[in-house]
């Protein structure tokens, strides 16, 4: 019997990356790849430290986990990989799957500045 | 100006005419904030902490005077050799001050040096950020 649940998630994935996304790039050393993401949260915080604060801007993307390919196979995100936005680099600091059937990855950043060219 | 922002201006330029491992530019600031993007550079930021008086005899005064230095950096990467020569710049600029009077304010001398936090593990963790703060205390007896 057909899995009515998975399927429909797989719909509605489907529906959000051909609506909700926009490309952008994400960076593994010298390798890079164009990828549909959805930003799924932004929020400025501030570690407030003993002596220092640290500010800074926090960011989800949704990837399809199928579209992830980095060295020709599809690949799982790594701390320290790059997601660039425009003119803005976002850093990995985190991931997670974002749906039961592991089909889209929900990949916590962190604004570390423009990019470099 | 206040004994310690004076302490602190002469900590700064201490750091600033220095020859350490790595080139410091040290600053002062009362609420040393950075965004994670600044800290790319090496950055330094000395920053007034307490001050404790108490009389040193009848007639004279002690003040002991705590003076913060914070040092950021962001490296490219968690690897150990990233991290060592930020620490071992920590370490460094303990000694640079340790047991001696500052050579701008010379009625301070530096009686103390402690990391307060030898480096924060939750910077490392939630923003891949190196964070040292070494507490300098100067006695001024006056």
């Amino acid at each position: 019997m057909a899995d009515l649940l998975a399927q429909g998630a797989a719909w509605l994935e489907s529906q959000r990356t051909k609506h909700l996304t926009t490309t952008v790039t994400y960076v593994r050393n010298d390798e890079q790849i164009a990828v549909p993401a959805t930003i799924g949260r932004t929020k400025y915080e501030a570690d407030d430290g003993h002596v220092v604060q640290i500010e800074y801007t926090d960011r989800d993307y949704l990837i399809l986990t199928a579209d992830l390919v980095l060295g020709g196979q599809v690949s799982e995100p790594l701390r320290g990989d790059l997601i660039r936005e425009g003119p803005r680099e976002f850093e990995v600091l985190d991931w997670r799957y974002s749906d039961p059937y592991r089909m889209t990855l929900r990949i916590n950043t962190k604004h570390v500045g423009a990019v470099e060219t | 100006m206040p004994v310690i922002t004076q302490i602190a201006d002469a900590v700064v330029a201490t750091l600033n005419a220095a020859t350490l491992s790595q080139s410091v530019a040290a600053t002062r600031a009362y609420l040393p904030r950075a965004e994670v993007a600044d800290l790319k550079t090496l950055k330094v930021t000395v920053v007034p902490s307490s001050v404790v008086n108490a009389s040193a005899s009848r007639s004279q005064s002690q003040q002991d005077v705590a003076i913060d230095v914070a040092i950021q950096k962001k490296p490219g990467n968690e690897q150990n050799a990233s991290f060592d020569p930020l620490l071992a710049l920590a370490e460094e600029i303990g000694d640079l001050f340790r047991a001696k009077r500052l050579e701008t304010f010379p009625l301070a001398a530096c009686i103390k040096t402690e990391f307060k936090t030898i480096y924060a593990p939750e910077h490392i963790e939630n923003l891949r950020t190196f964070t040292s703060v070494l507490t300098l205390t100067f006695r001024v007896i006056t």
